[in-house]
């Protein structure tokens, strides 16, 4: 992208600059520093530059609005340094219309070799004419029609102006309910779920949850009690203002102060006999922040700015009027004032903006400060995907990558990953003596074509499709269920036909197991929530009370969605236990829940669907949402899978993929996600497209280049064995199986038909009891509880000290010697060799104990109690 | 963060139930600390400060409300029964003659006579929730007040659980309820001092000696960096395992558990509710858990909840409240002075409840059965306006006549001392969507 600048030279010095490239800036950062590379230059319009010193130099950008905003904010860093304003996209500046009109002004400053910074609070604001505006906390106030220049002069002398036209002042326009006065409620919290928000409302006051309602809030804030809430005569002594201040007892405490703007606009449109507006009157129809997208250095600020478009098209800034949250409090918050604070952290964050339902987000880089990576810290040419996207992310952050782990690690990290299982002792000595280049494929290709792949990923999938027996006994359908699971992964069936086949299911658990789905998610409601969750990554769920706080979906979506579902019927089969599940003729359709509007079925953000008469509707949901333009499926699929390899999903919660909780990474997300389709929903390659990475590869050590990273994949994550992994690798390494009721001897914990087998080991280290579609359920966090168990109880000690079990078999061998028993443990606990240290310190204990069997007991146990073990690293 | 009374307004943003970064556990549940919060948190109430706690004593079966706090001396015999109000040390508020001692405490307490919104539910899950336990049940269901907390706040002290529950196993199985950690998982289960985790307190088939031998191997051999994992789960399993380990040569919570440690004159003060009488299918008088309380809260256990006695008079009402009343009078003053010399009632407040009241007409077998139009409550300490009857009920008492205040009131109230604001703060349920507590205010008349 070129960018032409016409100068407006007016010293000595004149820059020249009539073409950027982005080569050039390139070259310039490279010479100056590895992080300073893809600098936002969000809006830099109306540009003027002030070089104090070497003199007033003015450089005025042409309107090429149009360019920068393709180039989605993300532009290289100019060479001369640059304070500007960064929200005003005119180059005749911004008209102010009527007194109630807002500017917030966002100013940056661009320093050569230095990342961009707001100085929007730093900076000095001169007015030249005073009586039309003022500036108050980087803040524009009209005060009469007229027009101004306003100066920001910073501390270092560089200097920047804006045109302001103030216009309108004179007439007092009618203030608009929704337009005006519920924002106001939804900024002070007065409409939120906690307050008069809630479905009984608070107090005998109620407002609809974040003011989506105007309607209905307008008529119980001036239709109920009249004349109390509301004085037209006397606005100061309505409760509702009373209230706001605290003057008269408040709940909710003072909400605002008596000299603010939002007291006078409630105050004047109580005066004005509180006008409703009309219902023709421009809506909003959509919001902009600024910045959009930004590199800023950790511990620093940024002011944002938030313009609403109208339908008529008029622009207007409502930074103080939306709401704002950031996605990760660890590395950001922001205040009500839209100014967002960084913390010390090295990353990406979003906050969110919202605004009349409107929302959007604004996104910040933390590169390491003063970081020497530089391309060459990368391998070249990455062939996979995956590496490419890490790695361009990590070079732009100025991430170090950690090295490759070796074998044994690898072997032991996929397995676990792949099968949910280490390696057995053959499995470890095969891919030490292996030496072909391609062995680590070999090794992915075996596992993936595995029985103890298919088990590990049914158990998976099997506790979000909330297979679970009700009541006491393991029911037919369960099992039938599972094993279908189990199945489809074993021949790799194609994602979209195994979710068709579930979304689809009639008949009886006998005849087509995923109809089990249908008996243990039992309403209309609780599906649709499911299977968007599940399959799409959207909790709809909130907008089945309310519009979506968070997303642009209102109750008329969820309908729609839900519609599909609605002729699902079950009735009585041949066998009791085991009803049927079918689709009832007839059309499908759905009630608004509000409007009582009879709503045909369709997808979120697609057309209506035409259902013949005879079409079960649950086929045209599959149809949707397995199409390749599907927006939110195999997107979905493939932040689940990425987790479960990577331990952190691009997106947290890896099912909440809300426009305003963007994805770390999104060209990786993108990717893996084309890949997927191009694939035809292939979950294995998927799998091995992410195992087979640079990346998943690398060791989980880290360097003092990448220890700050939490998020971009400089290396491998370590993850504690899950609840189920981890007890079979304690009954393996301690040959003490755990025994399950009516299962046969020896099954592994993860190919347990469902979580209901009684286990006090897998509940306390946080086995998920499928109540929920939501991974979330299942807890990796540590607790006492844990510690004391694999401590101290009687269930681990009898395992280590069983006659059968490892240590006394050990200590009953007396042909093999103690090292070679030791280097046994260690390949089994943690399948590699000891080094001489710990071969030394287990020797030395063993030999000193006089019981050998106590001997093996102690090792085994300090064995199972290290985190290398308990943990895939 | 620890902090968590500033304003809350995330809805639906799915944060995940148990979000990374977050030290938790089985009734040891830390969720919402992060390890170095957890830190803090212990090295900020060392010694002599106390912390907010609760005590949540459960009166199972629904005692009778008339014959508790407020007796209705204007109603015909066939309802009024056969007990005479005592003045107590408050002017104007009479209590029933079994409560002696309480009448003299009656300024550290506030009894309400009007409780209101009893689901009919033949158990404590309201008690312990304030919530019917159908509510969000799809998901797990609502969590009890301890989980909740434990949730918010972690451990004071991590070898120490947060939420206790002593109620020992009843026969009517619903009545031994030490509360459900809901759709919080199980890993907000209260710790039972009888359940499974229990036995791993104390060493297993090794010896002390041998237990060190292990540690020392272990610590030759564990060499792993702990700073690489981002979860935060390898550093607080170093954490809790050192205070398991700790636990094991010397438990705080094991030594709160045993009275022999007690004060044998405490001890008899607070009697030992022997014999049980009128039991059944229910809990005993077991006085000494209300000490047990004490001894817990003051070992860094933030909820307590236990069930004292069977309250479900459907005959011999008057023998069965003279019986539990003045052991309940005795246990529950010895209480209220125990906290009061030592500097901790102002942090803790107890409550004592049951799921409803009883019928206002007395059967033929001298009994009252069940009544969910209205029940009592008495709350004592946690720095509330106390002194107080609050509400009434009509002449006959059938129905709260003044001041109806629902269990949802008085279940935001024990949030509230805790230091949980029930208007801003929330839980995330598995869905994503943020739970508030409660949905009604705590009572106005007593914060």
């Amino acid at each position: 992208m070129d960018i032409v600048f016409t100068m407006n030279v007016k010293s000595r010095k004149q820059l020249v600059l009539p073409v950027m490239r982005r080569r050039f800036f390139r070259d310039w950062t490279r010479r100056h520093s590895g992080a300073m590379r893809r600098i936002s230059l969000l809006g830099a319009f109306f540009l003027t530059l002030g070089l104090s010193g070497a003199g007033l130099t003015k450089v005025w950008a042409a309107d090429a609005e149009a360019e920068l905003r393709e180039s989605s904010a993300v532009v290289d860093s100019p060479v001369m340094p640059t304070l500007r304003f960064d929200n005003v996209k005119s180059k005749h500046g911004f008209t102010l219309s009527g007194l109630d009109a807002r500017l917030q002004l966002v100013v940056s400053m661009q320093l050569p070799g230095q990342l961009c910074s707001d100085v929007t609070h730093q900076v000095t604001y001169r007015v030249d004419h005073p009586a039309v505006v003022r500036v108050s906390d980087g803040m524009l106030i009209p005060l009469q029609d007229g027009e101004a220049t306003i100066t920001a002069e910073h501390a270092n002398g560089m200097s920047v102006d804006l045109q302001v036209r103030v216009e309108n002042t004179g007439n007092e326009a009618a203030i608009s309910f929704p337009g005006r006065v519920v924002p106001i409620f939804t900024k002070l919290g007065c409409n939120g779920g906690g307050c008069h928000g809630k479905l009984a409302g608070q107090n005998g006051f109620k407002l609809s949850l974040l003011g989506f309602e105007p309607r209905e809030d307008y008529e119980h804030l001036v239709r109920e009690s009249r004349g109390r809430r509301l004085s037209p005569a006397s606005p100061d002594q309505s409760l509702l203002l009373q209230k706001s201040v605290n003057t008269s007892p408040h709940g909710g405490g003072k909400r605002l102060d008596l000299d603010s703007h939002e007291y006078r606009i409630l105050s004047r449109w109580i005066s004005q006999g509180m006008p409703y507006g009309s219902d023709d009157e421009p809506q909003v129809v959509s919001i902009e922040v600024m910045p959009e997208h930004r590199r800023l250095s950790a511990e620093s600020s940024q002011q944002l700015s938030v313009m609403a478009t109208y339908s008529d098209g008029r622009v207007e800034d409502v930074t103080r009027a939306a709401v704002y949250e950031s996605n990760d409090s660890e590395m950001a918050d922001c205040n009500e004032k839209g100014l967002v604070h960084l913390k010390d952290l090295v990353g990406d964050v979003a906050v969110m903006a919202r605004y009349q339902g409107h929302v959007t987000v604004f996104r910040a880089d933390i590169p390491v400060s003063g970081s020497t990576i530089t391309e060459d810290a990368f391998p070249e040419h990455p062939e996979n995907p995956v590496d490419r996207h890490v790695f361009a992310k990590l070079h732009s952050l100025g991430i170090g990558l950690s090295p490759v782990c070796d074998d044994a690690t690898f072997l032991r990290r996929v397995t676990l990953d792949l099968a949910g299982r280490a390696p057995n002792a053959l499995e470890i000595v095969e891919f030490q003596k292996d030496t072909s280049p391609n062995k680590r494929e070999q090794v992915i290709d075996r596992l993936l074509a595995s029985e103890d792949h298919a088990e590990f990923f049914a158990g998976k999938w099997n506790t979000i499709l909330r297979n679970r027996r009700t009541g006491g006994a393991l029911r037919f359908a369960n099992v039938a269920f599972h094993q279908w699971i189990k199945e489809g992964i074993t021949e790799n069936k194609p994602y979209d036909q195994f979710v068709r086949e579930i979304i689809t299911a009639s008949g009886s658990a006998a005849s087509h197991p995923p109809v089990v789905w249908y008996q243990q998610v039992t309403d209309t409601n609780q599906r649709i929530e499911d299977a968007a969750q599940l399959f799409l990554g959207q909790r709809i769920q909130c907008a089945r009370c309310h519009h979506h706080p968070y997303e642009k979906w209102s109750q008329a979506d969820y309908a729609q969605l839900s519609a599909f579902f609605t002729t699902v019927s079950k009735k009585t089969g041949r066998d009791p236990l085991e009803p049927l599940v079918f689709a009832k003729l007839g059309g499908a359709s759905a009630r608004h829940p509000k409007t009582g509007q009879t709503l045909k079925p369709a997808g979120l953000d697609a057309q209506e669907v035409a259902i013949g008469a005879q079409d079960d509707p649950r086929t045209h949901f599959a149809d949707w949402m397995t199409d390749p333009s599907n927006p939110f499926f195999a997107r979905a699929l493939a932040n689940r899978y990425w987790k479960h390899f990577m331990g952190r999903g691009l997106v947290e919660p890896e099912d909440d993929l809300r426009v305003t909780n963007p994805p770390s990474n999104p060209e990786l997300l993108d990717g893996l996600a084309n890949s997927f389709i191009e694939s035809g929903y292939d979950l294995k390659a998927l799998s091995r497209l992410i195992v087979t990475s640079r990346c998943y590869q690398s060791a989980s050590d880290a360097s003092p280049e990448n220890i700050g990273d939490k998020r971009s994949y400089s290396r491998y994550y370590p993850k504690r064995l899950q609840a189920e992994v981890l007890l079979d690798s304690i009954d393996r390494l301690t040959l003490s199986p755990t025994k399950f009721a009516g299962m046969p001897a020896g099954i592994r914990a993860v190919a347990l038909p469902d979580t209901g087998f009684s286990s006090y080991f897998l509940t306390v280290f946080g086995r998920p009891e499928s109540t929920t579609a939501c991974e979330c359920e299942r807890s990796q966090e540590a607790n006492l509880s844990q510690s004391l168990h694999l401590l101290n109880s009687e269930e681990i000690q009898s395992k280590l000290a069983g006659d059968q079990g490892r240590a006394a078999r050990l200590a009953a061998d007396t042909k093999r010697s103690d090292e070679d028993k030791i280097r046994e443990l260690y390949s089994i606990a943690f399948s590699r060799d000891p080094d001489d240290r710990e071969l030394k310190a287990t020797l030395t204990y063993v030999a000193a104990k006089e019981n050998q069997r106590e001997a093996f007991e102690d090792v085994l146990w300090s064995l199972i109690n290290s985190k290398e073990f308990l943990f895939n690293h | 963060m620890l902090s968590i009374l500033g304003p809350n307004s995330r809805c639906c943003d799915g944060i995940s139930r148990r979000g990374f970064m977050k030290i938790g556990g089985l009734s040891f549940g830390a969720g919402g600390f992060t390890l170095a919060d957890l830190m803090r948190a212990e090295a900020a109430s060392g010694k002599g400060s106390s912390h907010k706690a609760v005590i949540n004593i459960f009166l199972g079966g629904g005692p009778p409300h008339q014959d508790m706090w407020e007796i209705k001396t204007d109603a015909p015999s066939e309802v009024r029964g056969e007990f005479k109000p005592i003045k107590t040390n408050v002017p104007g508020i009479e209590i029933c003659e079994v409560f002696p001692q309480l009448a003299a405490r009656m300024d550290q307490a506030a009894v309400i006579r009007s409780v209101v919104g009893c689901a009919g539910g033949h158990d404590a899950f309201q008690c312990l929730t304030g919530w019917n336990n159908k509510d969000l049940k799809s998901i797990g269901g609502r969590p009890a007040i301890g989980s909740a907390v434990s949730k918010l706040f972690g451990p004071v002290d991590a070898s120490v659980p947060p939420n206790i529950g002593l109620a020992k196993p009843t026969k009517h199985v619903p009545w031994s309820d030490s509360g459900h950690p809901g759709f919080l998982g199980a890993a907000y289960t209260p710790f039972k001092p009888d359940g499974p985790g229990m036995k791993n307190m104390t060493l297993n088939g090794i010896t002390i000696e041998r237990l060190n031998d292990r540690r020392n191997l272990l610590s030759s051999l564990d060499s792993m960096r702990r700073d690489i994992d981002i979860s935060g789960a390898m550093a607080g399993m170093d954490v809790f395992g050192q205070r398991a380990l700790d636990v094991l040569t010397s438990s705080k919570l094991l030594d709160a558990l045993d009275l022999s440690k007690e004060d044998p004159k405490t001890v008899e003060r607070y009697g030992d509710g022997k014999p049980y009488q009128y039991q059944y299918d229910g809990a005993p008088t077991c006085n000494e858990q209300l000490l047990m309380a004490r001894r817990l809260i003051e070992a860094g256990v933030r909820v307590v909840s236990l069930s004292y006695g069977r309250w479900d008079s459907h005959s011999a009402n008057f023998d069965l409240v003279r019986d539990h009343g003045g052991k309940l009078d005795q246990c529950l003053s010895a209480l209220i002075d125990d906290l009061e010399q030592r500097g901790m009632l102002d942090d803790v407040t107890i409550v004592v409840w049951g799921e409803f009241g009883r019928t206002p007409k007395i059967n033929d077998k001298a009994g009252r059965d069940h009544w969910n139009k209205v029940s009592c409550a008495y709350l004592a300490g946690g720095g509330m306006r106390t002194g107080q009857a609050i509400g009434a009920t009509n002449r006959l008492g059938e129905e709260a006549a003044e001041r109806p205040v629902h269990m949802q009131e008085v279940m935001a109230t024990l949030y509230h001392n805790l230091g949980i604001d029930t208007a801003t703060v929330t839980i995330p349920d598995p869905t994503g969507r943020p739970q508030y507590l409660v949905d009604h205010e705590p009572i106005r008349e007593l914060i």
